[in-house]
C-alpha cells in the first residue's frame, strides 16, 4: 500500500463516520407524531370549545380517553418497533432516552398538576416539550421537523396574544407543527 | 506495511462498511450499501467476510412479512478497525 492510498483510506473512513452522525433516522417514528400530535390537538381544541361554552366541561373526557389511547399506543408500538430501528448512532439512542424522559415528565406534570397551572398553560407546556423534539430532529438536516417546531412554538406566540381562541391556535400548532410532520415524514418515504 | 496492518481492512469497501458501523447501533444493508457507496451484490461479498471473521454481527429480522438484515459492528471488529487506523495514521507520519 502506497501512503497516499493509506491517506484516502483514512480520509473515506472520517468522511463516512462524520456523515453517519448527521442522519437521524425517523422511519418508524412518525406514525407516533400522527397519534399523538392529533391526540393533543384535540385535547386543546376540546378545551377551547368548553372555555368558549360551546361544548359542556365533561366532553373534556374524551380528550383524557385520547391520551391514554396515545399511550396505550406508545407502549404497543414502542415495543413492536423497538428492534427493527436501524441507523441511530449510540449518542443519537441516548439523546432520545433523555428527551422521551423528559416528555415523560412533562406529560405526568401536565396530567397530574391541572390543579397547579391554569389550562391553557398545561397545553403550552406540551407545547414546549413537542417542539424540543422537532427541533432536535431538525438539527439533523431535517428541515420538515424543523419546520414543525417553529410552527409549535409560533402557536404559543401567537396564542398569547388571541386568548379568546388559545385553545385553537395550541390544537393547530400540534395538527400542524406535529401530526404534520409525521405526515411529512410518511409521504417522504413512500 | 502489509505485515503491520489488517488484511480483511485493506479493502476499501470493508473499511468503509466498518467505517459506517463505527458510530451506529445498527444499521440496514440498504444503508450499509449508501455508506460504502457499493452495489448490494458487492456489499453481500463483503460483508459476508467481515461476519465470518467475526468483526460484524448479522441479525435477520421480518419486517411487515419481508426479510430484512441488519448489521453491527462486534467487539472485535471495533478493536481492529481503531488497530488498522492507527496503523495507517502511523504509516502516513512515517512516510511524510
Amino acid at each position: 500500500m502506497e501512503p497516499s492510498e493509506a491517506r484516502e483510506h483514512l480520509e473515506m473512513a472520517e468522511r463516512i463516520v462524520a456523515a453517519s452522525t448527521r442522519h437521524l433516522s425517523m422511519r418508524y417514528a412518525a406514525p407516533s407524531f400522527i397519534v399523538w400530535g392529533v391526540a393533543s390537538g384535540t385535547v386543546d381544541l376540546i378545551y377551547g370549545l368548553i372555555a368558549r361554552g360551546f361544548v359542556p366541561p365533561a366532553t373534556q373526557w374524551i380528550g383524557a380517553a385520547l391520551l391514554a389511547g396515545a399511550v396505550i399506543f406508545s407502549a404497543v408500538y414502542g415495543r413492536r418497533t423497538r428492534n427493527l430501528e436501524c441507523g441511530l448512532t449510540f449518542l443519537q439512542r441516548e439523546f432520545l432516552n433523555v428527551l422521551w424522559i423528559a416528555m415523560s415528565v412533562a406529560f405526568v406534570v401536565m396530567v397530574g398538576g391541572w390543579n397547579i397551572f391554569p389550562l391553557f398553560a398545561m397545553g403550552a407546556i406540551w407545547a414546549v416539550a413537542a417542539s424540543i423534539v422537532l427541533f432536535y430532529i431538525g438539527l439533523h438536516e431535517n428541515r420538515r421537523a424543523l419546520s414543525g417546531g417553529i410552527i409549535l412554538v409560533g402557536s404559543i406566540v401567537i396564542g398569547n396574544f388571541m386568548p379568546s381562541i388559545v385553545g385553537y391556535v395550541l390544537a393547530a400548532g400540534f395538527y400542524l407543527g406535529y401530526a404534520g410532520f409525521g405526515i411529512a415524514e410518511l409521504l417522504a418515504r413512500a | 506495511m502489509h505485515d503491520a496492518v489488517d488484511e480483511l481492512l485493506l479493502s476499501k469497501v470493508r473499511l468503509g462498511i466498518v467505517s459506517a458501523l463505527l458510530a451506529s447501533e445498527w444499521l440496514s444493508f440498504s444503508a450499509l450499501a449508501e455508506a460504502a457507496q457499493t452495489t448490494g451484490g458487492n456489499l453481500g461479498a463483503h460483508l459476508a467476510k467481515l461476519v465470518d471473521a467475526g468483526y460484524v454481527e448479522e441479525e435477520k429480522l421480518f419486517v411487515s412479512r419481508r426479510p430484512q438484515s441488519r448489521y453491527r459492528l462486534t467487539a472485535r471488529g471495533r478493536k481492529a478497525f481503531l488497530h488498522h487506523v492507527a496503523q495507517l495514521q502511523s504509516f502516513v507520519k512515517g512516510a511524510s
